[in-house]
């Protein structure tokens, strides 16, 4: 099929990892004060790692594979629960200590900003390449 | 429908005795002369008919993304949004060709005789 956007299919991929990443962030955020998961424990920290991969273009053989980068996983971050004094809460243990998750406010901020900035660079990417194609589709125009 | 417009295929040159007695001192050479090693290509209908249906067939992937968007599948906001520009872009280029085909039968029709 006819390239009509080029470089499109990169551009999407990370449009689409962003987007993870955000919602990962979003995740980090909600349960900054959870001390119960479905295990029982306090919610741990989630990191996303991207890793770039080949994608086939369409209908393309093995020459039009272009490198774009997917989501390779999403980790639970290291850090060990804050332990805080709270005895009258209910997750509280025999010391009055409640395991709270280790979620730095400003950190989740500042990786929010990156991924938004990041999401809209590629916004823009896609932006540009539409309006090129478009001055392009002009010229037979008078 | 696009055979319609007669247009001949592309390489076949008016034959020089259309107009006896004229004598052109740049004899026309059509590209199969110029190249005989190359297959005679398609002709231009068919390049515009392949055309149509790559234009309908990503009108129709915009189409089933945009659905698949609003029944909640897995599809994310961009990937209609490009779909749907793609579908966009591909459809004015088909435009352009057919607005220069049309330009350029009119100019032949104008042609003095």
């Amino acid at each position: 099929m006819v390239q009509i956007l080029s470089g499109i299919q990169s551009t999407t991929a990370a449009l689409d990892a962003e987007r993870t990443r955000l919602d990962v962030v979003s995740e980090n955020i909600a349960n900054a004060h959870t001390t119960r998961g479905p295990d029982g424990k306090p919610y741990q920290r989630q990191v996303v790692v991207f890793e770039s991969a080949l994608q086939q273009a369409i209908g393309g053989g093995a020459q039009s594979q272009t490198p774009t980068l997917k989501v390779a996983r999403i980790d639970k971050d290291s850090r060990p629960p804050i332990m805080i004094y709270e005895p009258g809460h209910p997750d509280a243990d025999a010391n009055g200590m409640v395991a709270m998750p280790d979620i730095n406010l400003h950190e989740e901020m500042a990786d929010l900003i990156t991924a938004s900035r990041a999401f809209e660079a590629n916004l823009a990417v896609v932006k540009n390449s539409r309006s090129m194609a478009l001055q392009t589709l002009a010229i037979g125009r008078h | 429908m696009i055979s319609s417009y007669g247009v001949r295929p592309a390489g076949e040159v008016m034959a020089p005795d259309m107009m006896p007695g004229v004598q052109s001192p740049f004899p026309l050479k059509g590209p199969s002369e110029t190249n005989p090693a190359q297959p005679a290509g398609e002709s231009f209908a068919n390049v515009l008919g392949r055309m149509v249906e790559e234009v309908s067939a990503r009108q129709a992937n915009a189409n089933d993304t945009v659905a698949a968007l609003q029944s909640g599948q897995n599809v994310s906001l961009h990937q209609a949004v490009i779909a749907m520009e793609e579908a966009n872009l591909s459809f004015q280029l088909m435009i352009e060709v057919r607005n220069k085909l049309l330009d350029s039968y009119q100019e032949l029709m104008r042609m003095q005789v």
